[in-house]
This record gives C-alpha cells, sequence and structure tokens, in this order.
C-alpha cells in the first residue's frame, strides 16, 4: 500500500508495480495452495493405513492367503465337533472379508477367493460327516452365517423348555418318504396348504390350485407343481428340481438344485448356493385352466429377477445363477395315469 | 409443565401415529398394509428393506412402518424401535413348523425397553387357509399371557387375503394408542 502511494504521481509505474504485486500474490497462493495439497496427501496414507480399508488387490490376496493357510492347518488339525465349529466361524469371517472387498477386486480375483472358501466349506463338511457320522442334513455353519447369537434369558428358556400345548395336527402333506412317486391332484377351490419334508430320491407331481405349500429338507428329489395361488416357502433342499408357479417364492437354504419358476413377484433366496433358475415348463391336461385360476397365465420373466438376501449389492451375487439353455430339460409332462 | 405433556400436547395436534409392523418372513405384513390400504395385493415381492405408509385412519395419520422379515434382515428391525407407538405383530396361522421361530422372535423383540410402552396388536394371518391355528390357540402357542402385565395386547385372527378382521384389529390399535397418548375427547 505504501508503495502504491509514494509512486502515485507515475500512473505507468504504478500499474506495472501493482502488476507486480498482484503477480507475487498470485505465486504465494499458488504456492499456499500446492503446500495445502501436499499436506493433503501426506495425511491420506495415514488415514488409509486403517487396517480394514486397504483398496489394494496384492494386499487383498496377501492377506486371503494367510487367512486360508491357518484355515488350513486348523481343519487338520480339527478332532473334535466343536474345532470344526470354529473353523467354520474362520471361513465365514473370511467370507466377509471377500464380500467387504470386493467392490474394488478384479471380478477374477472375487471368483477364485469365493472358490477356494466353497471348497473349503465343502472340506470341513466332509471332516464334519466323518466325525460326526450319518446326521441327515448337513447344515452346519448355519449359526454361524446367521451372524447373531440371541442371548436368551432364563425366563426364555422356561419359556422354550414348555411343550408345545397346541394340537399337533397332521395337515395335508407327503412326508418322510423314500424312491417313491407321490401324486396329488387338487379338486375344486377347497384346499388350503400343502407340505413336503423329509423326502429322498422322491418324485412328487402336484397337479391343480392349491393356496400355500411348504416344502421342508428334500434330497435329490423332483417337485413338479401347478400353480399356488398364495406363496411357497422352501427350505433345506439339496440336489433338487423343482418346476413350479406361484405368487411369491422364498428359498432358504437350499444348495445344487434347479428351479424352474413363473412368479409373480421377485423369488428371493437367502444362504443359498449353487441354485440356477430358468423359466417354468410343465405340462399336463387342464395346466391352463389351473394356471389362468391363480392368474398366473402369464409369463412375467420373473425367474431371473432373483434376490439374494445374502448378497445385497449391484454385482451378481455368486450364490445363484441363470441355468445355461443346453443344460435345461426341455419340458416335463406329467400325465393323468401316473406311474 | 412436564417433558411428558409437552410431548403429549405435540402429538395431540398432530393426531399422528407410529406403527411398526414386524414379523416372520412370509407372514403377509406388505399384503395387509396394502389391503387395508385399498391397494392392489396380487403382486407382491418379498420386501428388501421397508416400505412406509402414510394413511388417515378415522381423525389420526397413521405412519405405517413394514419392515422386511427375511432372518437376514431381522438383525434391523432395532433400527425401527425408535418412537413407536403401536408394534404389530404378524403370524402366518398356517406355517406350524416355524411357530417356535416366530415366538423367539416375538419374546425377543417385546424385550426391547423402546418398544416397552407400545400398544401390542398380534395378527393371526391367513386364517382363510384350511388348518390354519385359530387366534385362541395362537394365543396359547406363543404364550401371550406370560407377557409383561402392563403390555396392552391384543390377538386378532385375520385374513389380508380377503380382508377379515383386518379393521377390526387396527381399530382396536388406533383407540388403544389414542387413549394412552392423547386426551379423549
Amino acid at each position: 500500500m505504501e508503495e502504491e502511494q509514494e509512486d502515485l504521481p507515475n500512473p505507468n509505474q504504478a500499474s506495472e508495480k501493482t502488476l507486480d504485486a498482484a503477480s507475487r500474490k498470485h505465486a504465494a497462493m499458488l504456492e499456499r495452495l500446492a503446500n495445502r495439497k501436499q499436506s493433503l496427501s501426506s495425511r491420506k496414507p495415514s488415514s488409509d493405513s486403517n487396517p480394514d480399508s486397504f483398496e489394494s488387490t496384492h494386499s487383498f490376496l496377501s492377506r486371503f492367503s494367510q487367512s486360508k493357510l491357518s484355515i488350513d492347518s486348523d481343519l487338520s488339525r480339527s478332532k473334535s465337533k466343536s474345532d470344526l465349529d470354529r473353523v467354520s466361524i474362520s471361513i465365514s469371517d473370511l467370507e466377509k472379508l471377500v464380500a467387504e472387498n470386493s467392490y474394488f477386486l478384479p471380478s477374477y480375483e472375487v471368483r477364485t477367493c469365493l472358490k477356494t472358501i466353497s471348497d473349503l466349506k465343502q472340506t470341513v463338511e466332509n471332516v464334519t460327516s466323518e466325525i460326526v457320522p450319518k446326521k441327515k442334513f448337513g447344515f452346519k455353519n448355519k449359526k454361524a452365517s446367521t451372524g447373531f447369537v440371541p442371548e436368551i434369558e432364563p425366563e426364555i428358556q422356561a419359556f422354550e423348555q414348555e411343550k408345545p400345548s397346541y394340537p399337533i395336527r397332521e395337515l395335508p402333506g407327503f412326508r418322510e418318504k423314500e424312491n417313491e412317486v407321490l401324486v396329488k391332484e387338487f379338486e375344486g377351490s377347497e384346499i388350503g396348504e400343502f407340505t413336503i419334508s423329509d423326502l429322498n430320491f422322491c418324485e412328487v407331481r402336484l397337479k391343480g390350485c392349491l393356496r400355500a405349500l411348504f416344502v421342508h429338507r428334500l434330497r435329490n428329489c423332483k417337485v413338479y407343481v401347478g400353480s399356488v395361488f398364495g406363496s411357497v416357502l422352501i427350505e433345506e433342499v439339496e440336489g433338487c428340481v423343482f418346476v413350479l408357479a406361484s405368487h411369491q417364492i422364498r428359498i432358504h437354504h437350499a444348495r445344487e438344485s434347479d428351479f424352474y419358476l413363473r412368479a409373480r413377484s421377485r423369488p428371493i433366496i437367502e444362504d443359498c448356493n449353487g441354485v440356477r433358475f430358468a423359466p417354468y415348463c410343465l405340462s399336463y391336461d387342464g395346466i391352463e385352466r389351473d394356471l389362468r385360476e391363480a392368474n398366473l397365465e402369464e409369463e412375467t420373466g420373473n425367474w431371473a429377477n432373483v434376490d439374494d438376501f445374502r448378497w445385497l449389492r449391484a454385482v451378481q451375487s455368486p450364490n445363484w445363477s441363470v441355468l445355461p439353455e443346453n443344460e435345461r430339460v426341455g419340458g416335463v409332462t406329467i400325465s393323468n395315469l401316473d406311474e | 409443565m412436564g417433558l411428558l405433556s409437552i410431548i403429549r400436547k405435540i402429538k395431540r395436534k398432530e393426531k399422528e401415529m407410529r406403527i411398526l409392523m414386524v414379523g416372520l418372513d412370509n407372514s403377509g405384513k406388505t399384503t395387509i398394509v396394502l389391503k387395508i390400504n385399498g391397494e392392489d395385493t396380487s403382486v407382491i415381492s418379498p420386501t428388501l428393506g421397508f416400505n412406509i405408509k402414510t394413511m388417515t385412519y378415522n381423525k389420526y395419520t397413521l405412519n405405517i412402518w413394514d419392515v422386511g422379515g427375511q432372518r437376514t434382515i431381522r438383525s434391523y428391525w432395532r433400527n425401527y424401535f425408535e418412537q413407536t407407538d403401536g408394534l404389530v405383530w404378524v403370524v402366518d396361522s398356517s406355517d406350524l413348523r416355524r411357530l417356535d421361530d416366530c415366538k423367539f422372535e416375538l419374546h425377543n423383540i417385546l424385550k426391547e425397553e423402546r418398544l416397552s410402552g407400545a400398544s401390542l396388536l398380534i395378527l393371526a394371518n391367513k386364517q382363510d387357509i384350511q388348518g390354519a391355528l385359530s387366534p385362541d390357540e395362537m394365543a396359547k402357542v406363543l404364550n401371550l399371557d406370560a407377557m409383561d402385565k402392563t403390555r396392552h395386547w391384543k390377538i386378532m385372527g385375520c385374513s389380508a387375503y380377503t380382508g377379515d378382521g383386518l379393521l377390526e384389529g387396527f381399530d382396536w390399535l388406533v383407540q388403544d394408542i389414542a387413549s394412552r397418548i392423547y386426551v379423549l375427547d
């Protein structure tokens, strides 16, 4: 300021001086900016050193393989059920780690890691079946994978110990069968729900229209269903093929099974893996009428709009896939005279 | 003027009620909400997350929070407990196999302090299906008599499919909440 006042008599010089001052100011500003940027970038790595957020594929992979090695060695030393439970927990932790970091990992790495994890799970299962022989179903890591351990207070335990006081009804259904063809035709609209549970190597054919279907613990079965006006709940199935049409479809704890579906809404899966989906392909005499009655005559394309509640992110869930066309059954026809 | 009376005064002006709908997956929560709101119930996907419905019921505004019941997302229920005036627990009365599961989750949620003042309506849904447990049987199975004596509760049989019992249940709930938080006028 002083300078400018001093030089006021000479306008030319003054403007030169102000120019000079301006450029000096500018330079100072640039320097300040540069400093600021540097201090910012020097601060950044320190915040990145937080052990949980490392966006580097390399460091992730080394961490992954370390965990895998330790799981492998734990597994080889496992002698009891509780050892295995511990191993299962570390496997699901590892799975969580992959899921948390999958947003920056290349898809190849994600796939490889998930494959490794499913191999580990398989090994655990094999070891489990050696240690704890013949248990009908093998969903061992159910507890660990739900991720929350309910605390049970004494009063609640008292509830649990009481025997159910309600009449145990024998509701319509097929239960505890092996190597059989089970056929049921629903006539009229008075049918309510139907249950199929604890079947092994069976073929189930349900014709007509029913309100609700419960499916529980099936192994290596084929299930063909006309139309379900309400909802279908499928739990704990393995190695099965389902062909069914329904308003709502929920699938929990299913493994290595194929679903040929028609659904009014989006089918959902939870705690499943290796499940594949294709469009509905059943036919029998009068199926059009049954489908129409349940408002299911229209192909909605929802069979491919599967929501995985265990995979709430934008990338495709590793737990399910569309059944490739060349592996689909061409169409299933069940005749009136069965056997 | 105590804090409680201030809260009452604010609430009275707005005549608003916050209602939380929970229960196991496949019990019919979303269908019930859409049905009482007079909407189409033929295409409903299992709820991934939650839905909020605001509707006028008698002279009150109900904010109904319909939260998904799949096992994976049950742990998020707690995020909706705050300031709940009425709790609606929906049961699929035809799903006998999962009644223990249902009972466990219900008693778990009732231990929650933030819900201790909420009126509880239990809807024994799907009464239209053959073989469904009646409301009385359901009350026994869920051991409702063992609940805290201070709790205002009612069990009601209903069918989201036909609409039977829904309005009766919500009438009770709204009246009960109103008698607690609004001065009767």
